[in-house]
């Protein structure tokens, strides 16, 4: 390994004069400049809420959701592993006894924090019936006040998934 | 005789390009900066639908800067030097305006008129001065503010101003040897003139060096990029208003884009033959009107055909329907149609009007207005067009900019000229 002399820039005569380098510079600022405005329809930015991303992949962490099994009850058994997983604490559920016979044990309540949610899909990670998912593809969120981001577990059944794979695949 | 009409309209016309434009070049700024960063700018801010290209958004600002609560800092001892510094860089920006003619003299009713607002001799002397008193603005709203990003912004200014206003100068001496004249009305007269039957004696023409060592000059005394290292962003908080909210941030923000408004019309008058259009100087533009006319309306039909053109086209979001823009559209279309309309038959009146001294002098005023309005946005064009294509310079290659490279060539300027002069 020797010693890489890199070429110093600035010492012949065109690049102490500046000028070529600064005229070569606003040649292409202005390129840039008269390509937009002569027609400022393809610059590429999203005009959001008329143009909505195209680019939400089924990989997209948006908002929650609870799925269902094919019999069309919850997947959830309140085990809790989503609420310890979560680093936001903003996962808060309530057990209790399943009646239909499907399982022992449901959540009666099952709510989500919105607002602390930081999104990092641990709950989706550490669920081990496919119960709770992030692929319904909401990336935002309206309320007007602070209740109103407070899901319950209605909502997140009631919410669709956007990638087709409506039902828990755990069993 | 001398009569005051001039004065009114280079009053009015005054107001108008430097309080009237700040809105239009704060606009221009960020569309142009997003245009050249193929982005789009502010383009979201209505009034009932109304975006107009997104100036909306400037009046916006302009708003809320008024109506923002007026904050002082506790700590700031001289409360009257604190207040006093924005008024400065404002007051001396806008009076920097008043020595620039804006047309040749206009022939009233009640005799020749001036149209200048201060139609003194001093001229070029006038522009240094107030614009060299604006940046001491900038250093006392540094010290007053007693914070120390804000005092280094100042000493910045300081720096810089030692660096620059010896070659802007010199610069400006090689021209006042050029014209043999340090009024304002009589370097534009001069540039009247053709060079060799064919060029017009513009100032950038026969004085190149003299013409980009003022250019260069006037970017640093606007402190405008890649000048600003008053300002410094990212390095010093924002420099010298640091510590200014509300409207007096307002004075600073509004006094830079008048000083860069001031600058361009005085680059314009200087260099680029003032009001004047290239071969068309003021004698014959009073002696054939009804031509120049005429041939203002052939062009004006094209131009706004294509600017229909233009924001129908652009005026919209590609595949997607958007109900108020299509209005926007639509309304905008009808009344650029009506201008055209309203202007064709204005002019053909005009053309069938009988044409006395005065009413060809009144026509020839008002396209040699125009001429200098639009000479100056395309100077300020050209600011905004810097500032986004430059970085910033260090302070100390300001000071090496000025003093080893401007100053000498300036200086040698000086010599040749002069000794051209002498020796022709």
């Amino acid at each position: 390994m020797g010693i890489k002399i890199v070429k110093r820039h600035g010492d012949t005569l065109m690049e102490k004069l500046y000028l070529p380098a600064i005229v070569a510079g606003m040649a292409t600022t202005f390129k840039h400049f008269s390509k937009n405005i002569s027609n400022p329809t393809q610059i590429p930015t999203t005009q959001y809420p008329h143009q909505q991303p195209s680019d939400i992949t089924d990989r997209y962490r948006g908002q929650h959701r609870l799925t269902k099994r094919a019999d069309d009850t919850i997947a959830c058994v309140a085990c809790f592993m989503c609420a310890t997983a979560c680093p936001a604490n903003c996962i808060f559920i309530e057990a209790t006894e399943r009646e239909d016979g499907v399982d022992e044990k449901m959540p009666k309540k099952f709510n989500i924090d919105l607002l602390e949610c930081i999104y990092c899909g641990y709950c989706v990670e550490a669920c081990p019936c496919d119960a709770i998912r992030m692929d319904s593809g909401i990336f935002s969120l309206i309320g007007k006040n602070r209740e109103d981001f407070v899901i319950t577990k209605e909502k997140l059944l009631a919410t669709h998934g956007a990638f087709g794979k409506e039902n828990s695949r755990a069993r | 005789m001398f009569s005051v009409e001039g004065t009114i309209i280079a009053l009015v016309i005054t107001s108008l390009l430097s309080l009237g434009s700040v809105p239009i070049l704060v606009w221009m700024e960020r569309r142009v900066a997003a245009f050249i960063q193929d982005r789009l700018g502010p383009n979201r801010s209505n009034i009932f639908g109304f975006r107009i290209g997104g100036i909306v958004q400037s009046f916006a600002d302009m708003l809320k800067l008024i109506v923002k609560e007026e904050f002082y800092p506790k700590h700031i001892k001289f409360k009257f030097y604190y207040m006093l510094a924005p008024a400065i860089v404002f007051g001396a920006s806008y009076l920097t305006f008043a020595v620039i003619p804006f047309s040749n003299t206009l022939l009233t009713n009640k005799g020749l008129s001036v149209v200048q607002l201060l139609p003194i001799e001093l001229g070029v002397l006038w522009f240094i001065a107030l614009a060299g008193l604006s940046v001491y603005g900038i250093i006392l709203a540094g010290w007053s503010s007693h914070n120390k990003y804000g005092l280094l912004g100042s000493l910045r200014a300081t720096s810089q101003i030692i660096s620059y206003e010896v070659s802007m100068g010199l610069a400006i001496v090689s021209m006042l040897l050029t014209y043999g004249t340090i009024y304002l009305n009589g370097m534009v007269d001069f540039q009247s003139q053709l060079l060799w039957g064919f060029l017009p004696a513009w100032g950038i023409i026969m004085q190149p060096i003299a013409g980009i060592i003022f250019i260069i000059t006037a970017f640093a005394e606007t402190n405008r990029a890649p000048f600003d290292v008053a300002e410094g962003e990212s390095e010093i908080v924002a420099g010298y208003h640091t510590e200014y909210s509300a409207m007096k941030f307002a004075l600073f923000f509004m006094g830079e884009y008048v000083a860069m408004a001031a600058s361009s019309a005085l680059i314009v008058t200087m260099f680029f033959g003032g009001y004047h259009l290239p071969w068309l100087d003021s004698p014959t533009l009073y002696d054939n009107p009804k031509i120049v006319l005429s041939v203002i309306g052939v062009v004006l039909i094209p131009l706004i055909i294509g600017m229909i053109y233009w924001m129908r086209r652009s005026n919209k979001i590609s595949g997607i329907n958007e109900p108020q823009r299509a209005r926007e559209t639509k309304i905008l279309t009808i009344l650029l149609a009506l201008i055209l309309i309203g202007s064709e038959i204005g002019i053909l009146f005009l053309l069938n009007a009988e044409m006395t001294n005065q009413i060809a002098s009144y026509i020839a005023t008002a396209i040699q207005i125009l001429t200098f309005v639009v000479k100056v946005f395309m100077m300020n064009f050209v600011f905004i067009w810097v500032r986004w294509t430059l970085p910033r310079f260090r302070y100390d290659q300001i000071q090496t900019l000025g003093w080893n490279i401007l100053l000498p060539l300036a200086i040698a300027n000086v010599i040749i000229t002069a000794i051209v002069i002498v020796v022709f």
